[in-house]
């Protein structure tokens, strides 16, 4: 009853490809070098925190998505975490809603980061393809990248979510500081999208 | 600042006294109502039901597969015992450019239709209430707002078809017309490293022209707009993978709108995805 499908591979050959405007970083690929910098003016490269595991967290106060996890302490206490343990936590604002007064705003939610870095003309952002607030990416003491995607388990702005969901950064860095393997590498990044 | 976020959480209850008397709610940058498609409802049919988002000009909110950013609404139905609700049936989603992220969605007026399942047992001359909690994400190109709200409806039970709702008949018109149709074609999706190649074939193929195309699931083909060609009788697509596609599904639910009518004209295709080629095969392991 089905029929076959006609397929005509070969067309594809013919076809120019439409590469979409963000670039793409993979997974277990080395993180792509960049330098930003701070609310307080210092120039930061992912170059100098060789050695070191970082974490980039895209971030816009202003989002709800943001909110819920820093109002609840949920980023705030992984940052506190994180960076006890030596971790590097970079927050980065990309695009036209990024200010020096989101820093302000960061700290005043709780935000713990090692630095709030300013990305105003989205490069950074593009270069790692980062769509979201909160928008994740964890790379290893070498620079591989070792995670990328949602903060959590569960999209949602619901505050109530968060004890059903997994936490991918503590899973991620324990996996990390142990010498494991990173069980989930990806996640459907969710949120508020980069006003680019 | 903050004082934008106020309502957020906001809870509306509007209980109408008759199916066609049903009320907005006004919500942050919109309203909703919950309308039925009949004022009347018959023991054993199936009955439409729709709740109904009139966003604020510049706001959407979001289909199934959100897109690169955003939630889909949400419905969670209050019965009576042996009502059974279905899954929103979703009119086709308009794509929204938002500088290199693009997310599919509503604006304007929408109606997210909903069949209920009335028992064979309902009886005749009693009325039913209906109740549904809706959750959704209302964003401007700036900004985004968790909204949520309580809407309920009572409907009479009757023998016979029951008279269109006159107030709502429009807009389940319009739902109707934008709901994809099942397509005849037949055809495939073939995954590379980082791309899908998609080809249809059949009869009446849509023009290819003002042509977009969404997969209902997420994080399976990038959300950029897929380059469409045609030739010998044949829809080609190519779109780059998703970074996110984790387990590669067997197939893909494609929805296919001419975008160049208002509202657009949409088909339903379901076309196996791969054979994974064996070369790519540790790849897709690794993930």
């Amino acid at each position: 009853m089905q029929r076959r499908p006609v397929l005509i591979l070969g067309a594809a050959a013919a076809l120019a490809f439409a590469l979409p405007i963000l670039a793409k970083v993979v997974v277990d690929q080395p993180a792509p070098d960049f330098t930003l910098t701070d609310s307080a003016g210092k120039s930061h490269s992912l170059a100098e925190f060789k050695g070191k595991t970082v974490v980039l967290e895209w971030n816009n106060p202003e989002c709800p998505f943001v909110m819920k996890h820093y109002e609840s302490g949920n980023i705030p206490h992984q940052q506190a975490d994180a960076t006890a343990k030596g971790v590097v936590w970079l927050t980065i604002g990309s695009g036209r809603t990024a200010t020096a007064d989101n820093a302000k705003q960061n700290k005043a939610q709780g935000g713990k980061g090692t630095a709030y870095l300013l990305d105003k003309d989205g490069a950074v952002g593009k270069l790692y393809g980062a769509r979201t607030t909160p928008h994740i990416f964890v790379i290893d003491s070498q620079g591989m990248l070792r995670y990328m995607g949602g903060i959590d388990s569960i999209p949602s702005a619901d505050r109530s979510d968060l004890k059903k969901a997994t936490q991918f950064v503590p899973q991620t860095l324990a996996a990390l500081a142990s010498g494991g393997a990173v069980n989930v590498k990806s996640s459907q990044p969710y949120g508020c999208s980069v006003k680019y | 600042m903050s004082s934008r976020f106020h309502s957020v959480g906001l809870l509306l209850v509007t209980l109408a006294t008759n199916a066609e008397a049903a009320s907005w709610a006004n919500v942050p940058h919109g309203r909703v109502e919950l309308v039925a498609e009949r004022t009347t409802f018959a023991p054993g049919v199936r009955a439409w039901v729709g709740v109904e988002i009139a966003h604020d000009s510049g706001w959407h909110t979001y289909w199934i597969n959100p897109g690169d950013s955003g939630l889909p609404t949400k419905l969670e139905w209050k019965l009576p015992q042996d009502f059974h609700a279905g899954e929103i049936a979703w009119p086709v989603p308009k794509r929204f450019d938002l500088g290199g992220l693009y997310n599919f969605g509503y604006d304007g007026n929408v109606l997210l239709p909903v069949a209920i399942d009335v028992p064979s047992s309902a009886r005749a001359g009693s009325a039913i209430a209906i109740a549904v909690s809706a959750k959704w994400l209302i964003c401007s190109h700036e900004i985004c707002l968790p909204g949520k709200t309580s809407l309920a409806l009572k409907v009479p039970i009757a023998n016979g078809e029951g008279a269109a709702n006159a107030t709502a008949a429009p807009m389940f018109a319009k739902a109707r017309a934008m709901l994809p149709t099942i397509a005849p074609w037949h055809g495939a999706a073939k995954l590379s490293a980082d791309r899908v190649h998609i080809e249809l074939s059949g009869k009446d193929l849509p023009n290819t022209a003002k042509l977009d195309i969404f997969s209902t699931a997420p994080n399976v083909i990038d959300n950029s707009p897929p380059k469409i060609s045609s030739a010998n009788n044949r829809i080609i697509a190519e779109v780059a993978k998703s970074e996110y596609l984790q387990s590669v599904p067997s197939k893909l639910t494609l929805i296919l709108s001419e975008t160049a009518r208002e509202p657009p004209i949409a088909w339903k295709v379901e076309v196996p995805l791969g054979p994974v080629l064996k070369t790519e095969a540790g790849f897709f392991l690794n993930r």
